[in-house]
């Protein structure tokens, strides 16, 4: 039972797979005849059950059906009428029964198609890919990027339109880039309303949606009724939207990289509604995140570029900058240089370690030292010990900060010794607290000047003694004649004799001025300083005033004080008989004149003091009168030249307009300083300053 | 005092006369002339004037080498000089003392005044 039971189910199950077979079976005798065959068999040879069996299966299928031990199944390849090609795999199976053999057929031709059209499309898809990519790395440039992909898209695709439509940051959008096809409008540029774009669907692309809708009318579809509006104007039936998304890292995060919707790329059918396939999707999303991957490359060129652009213009400003700086720096040194070496005047530096770091042509003219010879030597090299040992004091003074001014005869090239004045400005760098780096040598040829002054001091001195001899003569014979020895004259005889002897005194005074100023100015002469008692100086003076004040009614008054001061007598008490004098001329009668001295501190540092009293203090003299006074703008020329307040003082008077000049000197001389304070009307106040000195032994 | 006896070696006349004529109107003193060094010196041996008022600027042998001739001499070397000279720098007077003179008066100098600075320089009664 169980084994009957057993081979009925199993015929029944052999006969159901045999009925029911997708792939044709057949059972063939020895000569090929059908024996039996499955409903697919049928199908296959187009025949019915009835029109195959005892037919040979050469007559439907005329091909050799053998089959081999390593190749069981034979693919079998039937040209058809209409062209295309039928595949066919057959398997023979045989020793099942003794003199039948079970063929099985399978057509295989939908499969063969399929696989080539997916093999094709995939190459295409390739194709594109290393397109769209090599396009990308070639140019970098977005918009070229962009109309490659919808014109490729359109291709593949075979869509109506293709187009890449930017999202902007205010929630419309604008086609950026389109590839459509002649018989339909271009929306490129076209800015779409912001209801078709809502913030919704932004946030879903953002998400990654795809938007595959095969019918924009169908219900499936659920589309906005504005957008259904949008899309029927512009003919759309169907459409497949992807979105472009960007990677974007954002300056403040750190690593995180956040996704932006940048964009869609979408793809139009217009002439019929269209079903979207995988593949069709898959290549849009694929090209979107190309595309994606572009952007951001292309951004970042972008910044780059302008980075670069923006670097590049400001280093071209720098260098331009730097340029013209060195380009003025050049001219300045080039003027400097011509300056230095076209002045007649040896200009050199020196630095700290006393080096010459710079000599201008005359020494080499001048001196024959060629400047590039002794640059960067030491002075001692350069110069004879005997010279440096006279010149070394003023170089250290130099160096510790101080100008210094000194005149030196030195042998010249042409064998000559000339005079000249030099000076030495230290180079003092006030950042450093005012530490000396070196100093600038100045050193100007003055024996032209000294040679004129020798003329000049020559001039004066002979033109003064050859004036003196006959001023002797006339002076003496008009006091002769005043006498009245030789004869009375009549009154306007003796007016005009007193004319001539009032004159001819104030032609020696003048004389006798022009050789004390000329030869304290020439510095020929050394003042003989000694400790003076100030007392005495002004007692002294007074006496020698006394005459000439009670001639013109004027009372002296000198203060006794008990200061000592560093002076030449004779020089000092020159000075004051000149301002008592001047202070006499201009007072009224019955007024009187003060002379005056006092001790101060040291204010102004001209004062050159004394090496031995080291002083930091000084005497100001005083000599004070109640004249008419000086006018304000002339309280500081009046120590000038034959600079009198009133061009007719000095007949009135008797001045020789030398008296102040010669005082000025003098003072100079000693160091100290000479002014006047006055008022027109209200009397003048001579002032100036000698240095005290201090613990003197009596 | 009226007997005293004044020699002037100068070779200007102008100042010959005025200056004789001062001393002569002023102090009533002979003045002798001698219009160079070597007539002076010759003057003064012979004469043995009181004092002798010499000028320093004179041609062939000036005022110094005079002096010196008259200092040098036995006859002539205790007889007074007093310089005439136009030069007033300090300088020069020390060196004109350490040469023997005992006294410098500077030109220009008024004649009329002459005797009485002479007689001081001298310390003559006056």
């Amino acid at each position: 039972m169980e084994s009957f039971g057993e081979c009925k189910v199993e015929k029944l199950l052999l006969q159901a797979i045999f009925d029911r077979s997708w792939e044709a079976m057949v059972i063939v005798d020895q000569q090929n005849r059908f024996v039996a065959v499955n409903p697919s068999a049928c199908k296959l040879f187009e025949s019915s059950p009835e029109e195959l069996i005892s037919k040979s299966i050469l007559d439907f299928f005329p091909y050799s059906l053998d089959t081999t031990e390593e190749q069981n199944i034979v693919t079998i390849e039937i040209p058809q009428i209409n062209g295309t090609i039928q595949t066919i795999e057959y398997t023979k199976v045989e020793g099942i029964l003794p003199t039948y053999t079970l063929l099985i057929f399978r057509d295989v031709t939908h499969l063969k198609r399929s696989a080539a059209a997916e093999l094709h499309l995939q190459h295409q898809r390739i194709q594109l890919f290393s397109e769209v990519t090599l396009k990308i790395r070639q140019s970098l440039q977005l918009k070229e990027i962009l109309q490659t992909a919808v014109t490729e898209v359109q291709r593949i695709l075979k869509a109506d339109r293709v187009l890449i439509y930017q999202v902007l940051p205010n929630g419309t959008g604008i086609p950026i880039s389109e590839a459509v096809l002649p018989n339909y409008s271009p929306i490129l540029g076209m800015e779409f309303p912001e209801e078709v774009f809502p913030p919704e669907y932004r946030e879903l692309y953002a998400q990654g949606r795809v938007q595959a809708i095969s019918n924009v009318h169908s219900p499936d579809a659920n589309l906005a009724e504005c957008l259904i509006e949008f899309m029927d104007e512009w003919m759309v039936k169907a459409k497949l939207v992807v979105p472009i998304l960007q990677n974007i890292q954002p300056k403040t995060g750190k690593n995180q990289v956040c996704v932006r919707l940048w964009g869609l790329l979408i793809a139009h059918q217009c002439q019929t509604t269209r079903e979207w396939t995988e593949f069709e999707l898959e290549l849009m999303q694929q090209l979107a995140d190309q595309m994606g991957i572009a952007l951001s490359q292309g951004e970042l060129l972008e910044n780059l570029e302008e980075l670069v652009a923006e670097r590049t213009a400001n280093l071209q400003q720098e260098i331009n900058e730097r340029l013209e700086v060195e380009a003025a720096l050049r001219r300045s040194e080039e003027q400097l240089r011509l300056i230095a070496n076209g002045l007649p005047v040896l200009i050199a530096y020196v630095d700290k370690h006393q080096r010459y770091r710079f000599n201008n042509e005359a020494y080499q003219t001048w001196l024959g030292l060629s400047p590039t010879e002794i640059y960067g030597c030491h002075l001692q090299g350069v110069h004879e010990q005997q010279e440096y040992k006279k010149i070394q004091e003023h170089i250290e003074a130099a160096l510790s900060g101080k100008q210094v001014t000194y005149e030196n005869d030195i042998p010249f090239q042409d064998g000559c010794i000339h005079s000249v004045n030099v000076t030495y400005i230290p180079h003092i760098n006030q950042q450093e607290k005012d530490e000396v780096k070196g100093f600038f040598a100045l050193s100007s040829d003055i024996s032209d000047r000294i040679a004129i002054e020798r003329m000049k001091d020559e001039f004066i001195s002979v033109v003064s003694h050859e004036l003196r001899t006959p001023l002797t003569s006339i002076h003496s014979s008009l006091k002769i004649l005043a006498t009245g020895k030789l004869g009375n004259l009549s009154s306007k005889g003796q007016r005009m004799l007193n004319i001539a002897d009032e004159q001819t005194e104030r032609l020696v005074r003048l004389v006798n001025n022009v050789l004390d100023l000329q030869s304290i100015q020439s510095g020929k002469i050394t003042m003989n300083k000694k400790a003076c008692k100030a007392t005495e100086l002004m007692i002294e003076a007074t006496q020698a005033m006394q005459m000439m004040a009670q001639e013109h009614g004027v009372k002296l008054f000198a203060e006794s004080v008990s200061l000592v001061v560093w002076a030449d007598r004779d020089y000092i008490i020159q000075t004051l008989t000149n301002l008592l004098s001047n202070a006499i001329k201009f007072s009224p009668s019955n007024s009187c004149v003060w002379l005056l001295a006092k001790m101060e501190e040291t204010k102004k540092k001209n004062i050159s003091y004394n090496p031995q009293g080291k002083t930091n203090s000084y005497v100001t003299f005083a000599v004070k009168d109640k004249g008419q006074g000086i006018p304000e703008n002339q309280l500081e020329n009046i120590f000038e030249r034959f600079q009198q307040v009133d061009s007719s003082d000095s007949r009135k008077k008797g001045g020789t307009g030398l008296g102040l000049t010669i005082c000025r000197q003098i003072i100079k001389e000693h160091g100290g300083d000479i002014w006047v304070e006055s008022r027109k009307g209200d009397g003048s106040t001579f002032y100036f300053t000698l240095p005290a000195l201090i613990n003197v032994p009596e | 005092m009226n007997n005293r006896c004044i020699l002037l070696i100068d070779d200007e006349e102008t100042i010959q006369e005025v200056v004789q004529l001062g001393i002569e109107i002023e102090a009533g003193w002979n003045v002798a002339i001698a219009s160079s060094g070597l007539e002076g010196i010759t003057v003064a041996q012979n004469h043995q004037p009181d004092a002798i008022l010499l000028d320093v600027m004179m041609p062939e042998m000036d005022g110094i080498s005079t002096l010196s001739q008259l200092k040098a001499n036995t006859k002539t070397q205790s007889i007074p000089v007093i310089l005439l000279t136009a030069k007033t720098k300090a300088a020069d007077k020390n060196k004109f003392q350490h040469l023997g003179v005992v006294g410098v008066i500077t030109k220009p100098f008024n004649s009329m005044t002459l005797a009485s600075r002479i007689a001081k320089i001298l310390e003559w009664d006056w």
